[in-house]
């Protein structure tokens, strides 16, 4: 199925929101909604709702320049557009009426062949069919987006008895590689999978929480962190979310639910709740929810709600006895306490884990699909199924029985096995026939936990591994702490030179962290210039621009393929690939400044590189200088993988793939098409403008200093790395190469990290996550 | 005999010239502390102490304290001397003027300290155990508590003690179990026994201001429970006046090694009423403050008592006449040469000077950051400066103890036979120096402070206010020849300890037995670049000098040579050890032991 144009009909949050991430894909958008009673502007919705998003943070386009692609629209005067739509998207109000009116106006409109879809996630596709033409159902699926839609993972599809099988085979295969989704197909019930167990959750925290006299602080640190679950818990969850959403959710699953689900029996909502929200406080939104802060004349106070009273205290962080043990023991420690941390988990797990499992085969063929549904629909880090074998599932059907709960027939099943296992590296899942299925990937797919798995590292050391992952190509991932670049990463990377040049064709920078990497590990090398170790530190510097320059001039091709935040010495790492081919949400940045350093493991110098030879550049090296000094000088982070394309942190031909499990296999591919034949790149040589262009730079930080944008030591190191970027001592004659540019780097590097207020603001970023204006 | 002379010239020396004691008499408050003024006061503090401390040194000893039923007698004289001591004002140097005190900065104090604990470091204990309990005092308490007892305290009128340890709990105090329940009126009823309280009842004041960590009845289990709580041996009526006794008894004292003439109580509280000092279940918090202020006090001891021992020691040496030079008689005329021909009993004397003045050198360095943490306008400075202390308390405490013992067994040893008998008084400093290694946090317990806690404390940003003034001086000094007989020798040491320091602190992140089983001998080699850093500075100082006194500067540089000749090689072992790991200690079966 191609499709080219997507139309969306509703500009409400989601609708528009959808709209956007659609752009993203490159990809063009009619978006319509109603005409507003008495508008001069018939349009006044869709484009109000353009200029929202352009303003929404965190940003629902990619990039800036998507909007353009979005046509704005009303639903009276535009829907003629539809007719050049490959897929139409309804978003609009939950009211059954509404949509089956607007779906045959869409209907008498639409190009044969093309799909429609909606977005609801309360009402049953058979109810939203009914009265519609064969034809129409045909063509007719739901598609669930989460909020925000370029964020959340999550993708829930519905498809009717009518629906025609290559319809669901298009508009998945479409949300998968082009949206980057992650796609389950769902039955017709009430919420779907994800809301089904996740509102069943909050609801059952709440509860819980009440009944055992918890405040919100200690429930949410007992829902959050111990069980892989956000931090924000059920409590700052809901917040986030708005409570006023709860007695809506509640009523569709009321009137939806079949009689005797154990949700319908936990449906109620507190008088706690319903005071709240008649009261505006509706979460962060409103007036505040479970927490608010309280802005007095003494600052600002986070406070939280006392469930029992309702009255709001300031936030005390808690402390129980059970949370001290999951630290230590984890998950089953805390479960087997006895205080009421430990009750708190144990009732609520029981109940939510127990629920899950009793709904298959009702909401899902396979437990695959739910665990996927909880992971990317609500970012628990292990789906329930997942976390019943983290306790175990006879240990979890012994604790069912404790709680007074039925045993589903699938832990019945499971008897004393896992849910998973693990057959000759290959993981497998146990089905309603209580038979072990392998999990198979979708082509295209390739994950580096699964090769984990399966083989052994060729080389690794306490901070990184290489894998062999297949045609002779091999990858490099990190394993340090939020996969900080230290000198262990920098050995293996070179040791990686050593291998790939013997027996493989190229090697991918890659890994499954939440982030490619954050830059070096600043706690290192605060630590060694609080002692002044100054030579130590130097050899350090040194040791990492050889490393980069070795991966760049290696006899094989170099793909990074990052994902998240790449900053500081993770984003060098990948300026001295070959290639990168990049998951869309990759935040790049050369943010040293902000600890008061430059960027000086090659950084500076492949950023002078890549904007001199920039073809779109105009003529001089004078405007190439400016824009690295502006990029690195105010530490840019570009906001997607597209934006980083500006600021040439990646290149105009560099790779972007929208679906993070599909990173590695186009990384890997665009190796080997580079493999054949490889030349590495030719030495750096270029001419810079020298004290005159560092004349220049150095007017404009004064001004922004006086202007009061610039601190006392933005200005030192403004300067410092105005002094590199301007080539130091040199003049337009004179020719520079890649260790002259190394050599200043470093020069500037050492001068920065031998002033206390460079470590000041080191020791603030490390202790606040924050950076130290000083 | 022993014998003993103030040492004003090194003092002056290390105040007014290694030092820069004019940046000190720009704080606040400390304006009039003028050479001539130091001066004096060090004389007088040291006539003081030579005249009337120093004779009831080994008589007090000789008698110990005496216990009868509950009552504590010192040693005879004491109790004058102690009168005639605070009536000097010499226990209110250092406190605050508000409530009595001279304001005086702790540089001048903390010398003061050295010369009463050189000449009687028994009598010591009792003005220094109420300037412990003062500084918490000033630190936490409510402003009513210190209007009603510092005053007091600050004259001599009433002494402090601090109750910590109990019969199940030394080190580690989150095993407190005296009980603190709380009274309608806002005090509390303390109930326990606690034990080795040093002061804790004696006849030299008429009233005793306890400070006692307990527990109230609902404080968190552990260390997080303990609270501060201040209790008057005889309460204090509301017009300042004394009133009842206070359900607080003293129920033995302790015989001892040393100290003979300080009386180390068991003390029973039986309901006694008390007052929360500072915030509740904080009472670690506020004890520290405590400590840490005794901690540089009991370094101090260790000073003192070393500086009373060489004294001793060059006395004997130059006097005894024994035996022939090596290379030849040296007094021909006489029965024997002296004991000063002797190459190793010049060993002794030199390492005895060399620690000693040392260690008075780092004293006042950390005695004056610490003047500048309490004073100094810039907040940033201040902050680089509690930062130093804190480092440096450690390093202050453990091995200014453990070279004051070690220089007090030199100073026996080079008396021979003479110094194993009482008589002379040398091996009472042996005795008296011992205690000071073990209380106010056993040095082994210093040294896992350092490694600990300073230094991963903020990333390590404590020792950048060691570590970079030192590199900063070798790198200034390295195109000065006339000190390179220091320089490479410093250079290599640091060097040594920064590779120390590095390599344990990642050791460390992995398996904290590594910064155990380093500890002590990180911190001797720490403290060793420490006096190495001083005397080069000091030699500098005096090589500049050495026209205007060249007895003085002279042998000031000398003593360095020696320092850098003979001590600081020491570094080299030390690293060894410090890299060497704890596998080798750790593996070592315990049945085996």
């Amino acid at each position: 199925m191609d499709i080219n144009k997507v139309a969306v009909i509703g500009a409400g949050v989601m609708g528009a929101g959808i709209a956007a991430h659609i752009t993203n894909a490159g990809i063009s958008v009619v978006l319509l909604d109603i005409v507003p009673k008495g508008a001069d502007n018939r349009n006044a919705i869709a484009e109000g709702a353009v200029q929202q998003l352009l303003k929404a943070q965190p940003a629902p386009f990619m990039h800036k320049r998507n909007a353009r692609l979005v046509t704005t629209g009303n639903t009276e005067d535009h829907l003629e557009l539809l007719a050049e739509c490959d897929w139409i998207i309804e978003a609009v109000i939950e009211r059954l009426d509404i949509k089956q009116e607007l779906y045959r106006k869409i209907d008498a409109v639409r190009k044969p062949g093309s799909v429609v879809s909606s977005n609801t996630s309360t009402i049953p596709l058979r109810d939203l069919l009914a009265g519609q033409s064969e034809r129409f159902a045909a063509d007719f699926l739901i598609t669930h987006f989460f909020n925000p839609p370029r964020y959340m993972r999550l993708l829930e599809i519905t498809s009717g008895e009518q629906t025609r099988a290559d319809v669901v085979s298009g508009i998945r295969d479409f949300c998968d590689r082009a949206l980057g989704k992650g796609v389950v197909e769902c039955k017709d019930t009430p919420g779907f999978i994800a809301n089904r167990i996740g509102i069943f959750w909050i609801q059952v925290a709440i509860l819980e929480a009440m009944a055992l006299g918890l405040t919100v602080e200690e429930a949410d640190a007992v829902m959050g962190r111990p069980l892989g679950i956000p931090k924000t818990g059920v409590f700052g969850l809901s917040d986030l979310v708005g409570i006023d959403l709860m007695p809506h959710l509640m009523e569709s699953m009321r009137r939806t639910l079949s009689a005797g689900d154990p949700f319908l029996d936990k449906s109620t909502i507190p008088d706690l709740v319903s005071g709240m929200i008649a009261d505006g406080y509706t979460g962060r939104k409103g007036k505040g929810g479970f927490y608010r802060i309280n802005r007095s004349a003494d600052g600002k106070v986070k406070e939280s709600i006392d469930l029992a009273s309702g009255e709001y205290h300031p936030s005390r962080k808690a402390r129980l006895e059970s949370l001290e043990a999951s630290r230590e023991g984890g998950l089953k420690a805390l479960v087997a306490h006895p205080d009421k941390g430990g009750q708190y988990a144990r009732r609520v797990l029981a109940q939510v884990l127990g629920y899950a499992a009793s709904l298959i085969p009702e909401i899902a063929d396979d437990i695959l699909a739910v665990d996927t549904a909880m992971k990317l629909g609500y970012a628990w880090k292990y789906g329930p199924f997942e976390l019943i074998d983290r306790l175990g599932a006879p240990a979890f059907s012994k604790l069912l029985e404790s709680e007074g709960l039925p045993v589903p027939p699938l832990l019945q099943l499971a008897a004393d096995q896992s849910l998973y296992r693990t057959r000759d590296g290959r993981l497998e899942y146990l089905d309603t026939g209580g038979v072990y299925q392998e999990v198979r990937r979708p082509d295209g797919v390739l994950l580096l936990s699964d090769i984990k798995r399966r083989s052994e590292p060729l080389a690794k050391n306490g901070s990184a591994a290489l894998w062999d992952i297949g045609d002779g190509v091999v990858c490099l991932e990190y394993t340090s702490k939020m996969n900080a670049m230290d000198p262990e990463i920098l050995a293996l990377m070179r040791e990686a030179v050593a291998i790939v040049s013997k027996g493989y064709k190229a090697l991918v920078l890659h890994n499954e962290g939440d982030n490619y990497s954050v830059g070096a590990n600043l706690g290192l090398l605060l630590f060694a210039a609080n002692l002044g170790t100054w030579d130590q530190i130097e050899e350090m510097v040194e040791g990492g621009q050889e490393t980069y320059k070795a991966l760049k001039y290696a006899p094989f091709p170099v793909v990074g393929a990052p994902s998240g935040m790449a900053l500081g010495g993770g984003c060098e790492s990948l300026l001295h690939c070959d290639a990168v081919q990049a998951h869309a949400e990759t935040y790049v940045g050369l943010v040293e400044v902000g600890v008061g350093l430059v960027p000086a493991w090659g950084g500076s110098k492949e950023m002078l590189q890549r904007w001199m030879t920039n073809k779109r550049r105009p003529g001089g090296p004078m405007p190439a200088v400016i824009k690295c000094f502006e990029a690195i000088s105010t530490a840019s982070v570009a906001k997607s993988a597209a934006e980083a394309k500006d600021y040439l942190f990646l290149r105009p031909d560099d790779g972007i793939t929208m679906n993070r499990d599909r990173l590695l296999a186009d990384a890997k591919t665009r190796a080997l098409a580079m493999a054949e034949g490889y030349q590495p790149p030719e030495p750096i040589e270029i001419r810079l403008p020298g004290p005159t262009a560092k004349a220049a730079m150095e007017m404009a930080v004064k001004g922004v200093h006086l202007a009061g944008r610039a601190t006392v030591h933005d200005v030192v190191v403004s300067m410092a790395l105005a002094e590199l970027l301007s080539g130091g001592d040199t003049d337009i004659t004179e020719t520079l190469g890649e260790d002259d540019l190394l050599r200043l780097e470093r020069e500037a590097f050492m001068t920065l990290i031998r002033h206390p207020d460079t470590l000041d603001r080191m020791e603030h970023m490390l202790e606040t996550g924050k950076p130290l204006r000083n | 005999m022993a014998s003993y002379k103030t040492p004003l010239r090194d003092m002056r020396f290390v105040y007014n010239e290694l030092f820069d004691a004019e940046a000190i008499r720009v704080l606040p408050g400390c304006e009039e502390a003028t050479p001539d003024l130091v001066d004096a006061i060090l004389q007088e503090a040291g006539r003081f102490c030579e005249e009337r401390l120093f004779p009831l040194n080994r008589p007090g000893d000789e008698e110990g304290c005496h216990f009868d039923n509950g009552k504590v007698t010192t040693p005879a004289g004491l109790k004058e001397a102690y009168k005639d001591f605070n009536e000097m004002g010499w226990g209110a140097l250092a406190a605050d003027p508000e409530y009595g005190g001279q304001g005086l900065p702790n540089a001048i104090s903390m010398l003061v300290e050295e010369i009463m604990c050189s000449t009687n470091f028994a009598f010591g204990l009792y003005p220094g155990l109420t300037h412990g309990a003062y500084n918490a005092l000033v630190a936490r308490a409510s402003e009513e508590l210190k209007q009603q007892f510092l005053p007091h305290m600050v004259t001599g009128q009433w002494s402090g003690s601090m109750c910590l340890t109990e019969p199940q709990c030394g080190t580690d105090l989150g095993l407190i179990r005296t009980k603190a329940e709380p009274q309608a009126d806002g005090s509390y009823h303390i109930t326990g026994t606690k034990m080795f309280i040093t002061a804790g009842e004696h006849d030299l004041t008429e009233n005793i201001i306890h400070l006692v960590l307990a527990r109230t009845p609902d404080a968190p289990k552990g260390i997080k429970g303990i609270s501060l709580f201040l209790v008057p041996k005889i309460r204090v009526n509301g017009d300042g006046s004394l009133g009842e006794s206070n359900g607080v008894s003293c129920g033995s004292i302790e015989h001892k090694m040393g100290i003979n003439a300080s009386a180390t109580c068991v003390m029973n509280f039986d309901g006694a009423e008390g007052y929360l000092v500072g915030r509740l279940n904080k009472g670690m918090e506020a004890m520290f403050i405590m400590m840490n202020s005794e901690r540089l006090a009991v370094g101090i001891q260790g000073l003192g008592i070393g500086e009373a021992s060489y004294q001793g020691a060059v006395a004997y040496a130059r006097e005894r006449l024994q035996g022939r030079a090596l290379t030849g008689a040296k007094a021909p005329d006489q029965s024997a040469d002296s004991l000063l021909v002797h190459p190793d009993v010049r060993r002794m004397l030199l390492t005895q000077r060399a620690y000693v003045q040392g260690n008075r050198a780092l004293a006042v360095w950390v005695a004056r950051e610490l003047d500048h943490a309490k004073r100094n306008p810039d907040a940033k400075r201040r902050r680089e400066a509690e930062d130093f202390v804190a480092l440096m308390t450690p390093i202050v405490k453990a091995f200014m103890t453990d070279t004051g013992s070690e220089v007090a067994n030199l100073g026996m040893q080079v008396f021979g036979g003479h110094g194993y008998i009482r008589e002379h008084g040398m091996e009472q400093y042996v005795r008296d120096a011992r205690i000071a290694q073990i209380y106010e946090g056993t040095n082994g317990i210093q040294a896992m402070d350092l490694v600990g806690r300073k230094l991963p404390a903020h990333m390590g940003r404590y020792l950048r206010r060691f570590f970079h003034p030192v590199r900063d001086y070798l790198e200034s000094k390295e195109q000065d020849f006339s000190l390179h007989a220091f320089l490479m020798p410093l250079a290599k040491a640091f060097g040594r300890l920064q590779k120390a320091t590095a390599v344990l602190a990642q050791r460390g992140l992995k398996n904290p037995d590594e910064m155990g089983a380093a500890a002590t001998d990180y911190l001797r080699l720490f403290a060793l670049v420490a006096l190495g850093y001083l005397w080069m500075r000091m030699a500098e100082v005096a090589q500049l000098k050495r026209e205007q006194d060249p007895l003085f500067y002279q042998a000031k540089v000398d003593t360095a040579r020696f320092y850098f000749e003979r001590i600081l090689p020491q570094s080299g072992a030390l690293f060894a050890s410090v890299m060497a790991g704890s596998r080798g200690m750790m593996e070592f079966d315990d049945e085996a032991f």
